[in-house]
């Protein structure tokens, strides 16, 4: 604003005088004043003459007052009280008048109150808000994960491992019934797969997680990959590959994939991720609804889980091409199980938790639409043997 | 005029400037009482841009805002509340509301990281430490928003001592101590077999229970006795009526509310289900219909509990706030009349919970603002010697932990 305009303004705001009542904070007995405002460079400042008892002016600065919001712009509240801190508050009958000076002063509405009484605005916070919003759970949160990764020690994930194994062996896992000889067989292969991680596919640098393969019975046909490098595979899955065919070197894809896992610290990432998910979002949504706060939450953490799967997929892909073993194997493996369980199910939904790794997504294959790919906590599986087939996943850095 | 939970600072706020603001003038017939009803001048639709403006804050600055954004809630609303003519205020520093906010955010942080990362021994310290602290927590955040309100210049004050707030939580430790006695006894007898349990030893977990509950009720009556009588407004204090019993005949008639509600919402179901089993066509693989339905009864009966549970909630409130405001005064200067409905309330309840269901939330600030209105507009205040007579002392401000942690346990400032 140019100057002289400001000095007319600030005639005009110093011209206005509005009555009010001013409690001084010792008494609930109101002292009738004249509250005239001026225009400060550090924002106007407030002056009260008290109309009775010879009583001295009250000059306040700026910071001196709470400035009461303005919560609409075309109604104004019957009585304005305005906090003075120390010296009390100053109640204001005629609210129309002290807007009116307050606007004189040139006096510009933090950020808050011009959104709630300026639509444009409002609206402009809004697209910003959805643009950050996404941004941040799109790239940000992932990002700040990964890198936050990088200083969490490794005994941490171990002990950690250590201890899930444990309540899993007392509760939904028994023993392997596999023969000694099979399972010295299938650690062999895995063995020699884990020997050949070349660097370029280890994603953090110096992190050499001692890998080791377990067989149990239970949870169907599963494999899962635990941090710090234990990799479970049941005996359910074994016999699936049997049953289908598809040969030793289907589970070898799969045990890539759970290397994948623990190459890419996916689990110790995850704790990470929903962690900001559910302080992020809760803080953010919980206002507006449990619903929502707590429905945004598991969207976007099934699709950090996507993404994991996809980038341990990428993985084996690599990892199979560099062993020179074939990826098709694993592909008609997964579709294999995909089949039977949709032929037990009847193509329902699968209510327990989706088998990591192996068993594909939380939905039948046959429902290829974006719905049940949102509720998946693993990528369409018709879609991934797809890719495995061909031995490129999309999406993948080319860094193999 | 507290709009959704228990005693809180609203409540006690308007309280006592109940308490203070007594002018004599009333319509009543007894001379020199002047009533004043208690009025809430915000409207639902200023309220929600208000509101939005919040969510949008909060979301851009991943949860940050969130201690501005209660500071401007509780302003609204406070500020629209006029009682004996003049509005309340709340004048809490927003320094120390964001100190408390961000004290609170790393001791959750600290938590949840002792917990995923299962340091057993730090998550122990962590619960006892809580438990341990509770009641100060209580007791500050009362102190807190007390000390925050502010009437025709004079702040109310929440004086109770440590000792006070401690002595009135006896009922906390006595529920720990009752489940400590049934552990204890169970964990000696569980040596020895089910069948070598004496009988006594069977009746003690439903005694810890009901106990439990009587024990609840008497942690609220306690804590809404002291508050009330140890407020301060000037140098006046709260007068508190009450008695122990009033609040076990309010449990009571709340827990016969839940019970019929249930009741009713059970015979709809069982009407809806009979009557989808009926109308099922021949299907050649029932056991996954089945399956469905019962996976689909399921999600619903957590919901339904938490629709059962509604209006016999809002039963409670309704009734705590015709007790309370019944039954509370301002020493001998001033004393409040209740006239809330608990049917109207019940039902104004329900109506916004299904708007605001149907409408994934946006409805809630509607909904705040006519369940404040109603409960502010039935209280009527009787003042004895004018609004002008309280003499106000200097409070110090009080420190905000307490006060996010109250929040972040449900307790609404706004309530």
């Amino acid at each position: 604003m140019p100057w002289p305009m400001r000095s007319a303004w600030t005639s005009l705001a110093d011209r206005l005088t509005i009555a009010g009542r001013w409690f001084d904070g010792r008494s609930s007995q109101p002292i009738p004043v004249l509250a005239s405002l001026h225009a400060a460079p550090r924002g106007p400042g407030l002056r009260l003459h008290p109309l009775a008892g010879g009583a001295a002016p009250l000059e306040l600065e700026h910071r001196q007052v709470q400035w009461p919001e303005t919560w609409s712009a075309g109604r104004a509240p019957r009585t304005l009280i305005v906090d003075l801190g120390p010296h009390g508050s100053l109640e204001i009958d005629d609210t129309a008048q002290w807007q009116a000076a307050l606007a004189a002063t040139g006096r510009r509405l933090p950020l808050a109150q011009r959104m709630q009484t300026r639509w444009p605005v409002l609206l402009g916070v809004l697209v910003v808000a959805a643009a950050a919003l996404g941004a941040f759970y799109r790239w940000g949160t992932p990002w700040a994960a990964a890198q936050l990764a990088r200083h969490v020690p490794l005994a941490w994930e171990t002990e950690l491992s250590t201890r899930a194994l444990a309540d899993l062996d007392q509760g939904m896992l028994k023993p392997s019934k596999l023969p000694p000889e099979r399972q010295a067989q299938l650690r062999a292969g895995f063995n020699a797969l884990a020997g050949q991680v070349p660097a370029g596919l280890r994603r953090y640098g110096g992190y050499a997680p001692a890998l080791s393969l377990q067989f149990r019975s239970g949870l169907g046909a599963n494999a899962f990959a635990l941090p710090g490098g234990t990799i479970v595979m049941t005996d359910g899955l074994v016999e699936a590959a049997a049953r289908q065919g598809t040969g030793d070197n289907a589970l070898l894809g799969v045990l890539a994939h759970e290397i994948g896992h623990v190459v890419h610290r996916h689990t110790t990432r995850m704790v990470v991720e929903q962690g900001v998910l559910n302080v992020g979002l809760g803080l953010a949504l919980g206002d507006v609804s449990t619903v929502v706060s707590m429905g945004s939450t598991v969207l976007t953490g099934l699709a950090y889980r996507r993404g994991h799967e996809s980038e341990a997929d990428c993985f084996a892909v690599a990892l199979m091409a560099r062993a020179q073993l074939p990826t098709t194997p694993m592909a008609d493996l997964l579709l294999g199980l995909e089949d039977a369980r949709a032929a037990k199910q009847g193509g329902g939904p699968k209510d327990q938790e989706p088998a990591k790794g192996t068993a594909g997504g939380a939905t039948a294959s046959t429902a290829g639409n974006a719905i049940a790919s949102l509720l998946s906590s693993h990528p369409q599986t018709a879609e991934r043997a797809q890719k495995l087939k061909q031995g490129r996943v999309e999406g993948c850095k080319n860094d193999a | 005029m507290e709009m959704n939970t228990d005693s809180t600072a609203l409540e006690t706020a308007s309280r006592r400037s109940g308490q203070r603001a007594h002018h004599v003038n009333t319509h009543a017939p007894i001379p020199g009482i002047e009533a004043f009803s208690m009025e809430f001048s915000g409207t639902g639709g200023e309220f929600f841009r208000v509101w939005i403006v919040n969510v949008l804050l909060s979301i851009v600055t991943f949860g940050l805002y969130t201690p501005f954004a209660r500071r401007r809630t509780a302003q609204y609303f406070y500020s629209h509340t006029l009682v004996a003519e003049s509005p309340l205020e709340f004048t809490a520093q927003q320094r120390k509301m964001v100190f408390g906010f961000l004290l609170l955010i790393v001791l959750y942080g600290a938590f949840q990281l002792a917990a995923e990362t299962g340091q057993d021994l730090t998550v122990a310290v962590f619960f006892l430490a809580g438990a341990a602290l509770a009641p100060w927590l209580w007791g500050s955040a009362m102190r807190f928003r007390l000390g925050s309100t502010r009437w025709r210049g004079v702040r109310l004050q929440f004086r109770a001592s440590w000792a006070e707030v401690y002595r009135a939580s006896w009922p906390v430790f006595a529920i720990a101590l009752a489940w400590g006695v049934v552990a204890a006894v169970f964990g000696a007898v569980a040596g020895k077999g089910v069948r070598n349990v004496p009988v006594w030893a069977w009746l003690l977990p439903p005694a810890a229970l009901v106990g439990t509950f009587l024990c609840i009720i008497r942690l609220e009556f306690n804590y809404k006795s002291l508050l009330v009588s140890r407020a301060f407004i000037g140098s006046h204090s709260g007068r508190w009526k009450p008695v122990y019993r009033d609040f076990v005949k309010i449990w009571m008639a709340t827990l016969g509310v839940f019970l019929a509600s249930m009741l009713a919402l059970g015979i709809v179901m069982a009407l809806v289900v009979g009557g989808s089993i009926a109308t099922l066509p021949g299907n050649k693989n029932p056991g996954l219909m089945v399956i469905l339905i019962f996976a689909a009864l399921g999600v619903a009966l957590v919901f339904l509990l938490f629709l059962a549970s509604a209006p016999a909630r809002a039963y409670r409130e309704a009734r705590m706030l015709q007790l309370v405001w019944n039954n509370v005064g301002v020493s001998s200067i001033a004393r409040f009349r209740c006239k809330l409905k608990a049917r109207r309330y019940v039902l104004l309840r329900l109506k916004n919970m299904l708007l605001t269901l149907l409408t994934l939330g946006l409805y809630r600030p509607f909904a705040m603002v006519s369940e404040y209105r109603m409960k502010t507009h039935s209280i009527t205040l009787h003042v004895k010697g004018g609004v002008n007579q309280l003499v106000g002392q200097l409070v110090q401000q009080q420190g905000a932990l307490g006060d996010a942690m109250a929040d972040a346990v449900g307790l609404d400032l706004v309530g």
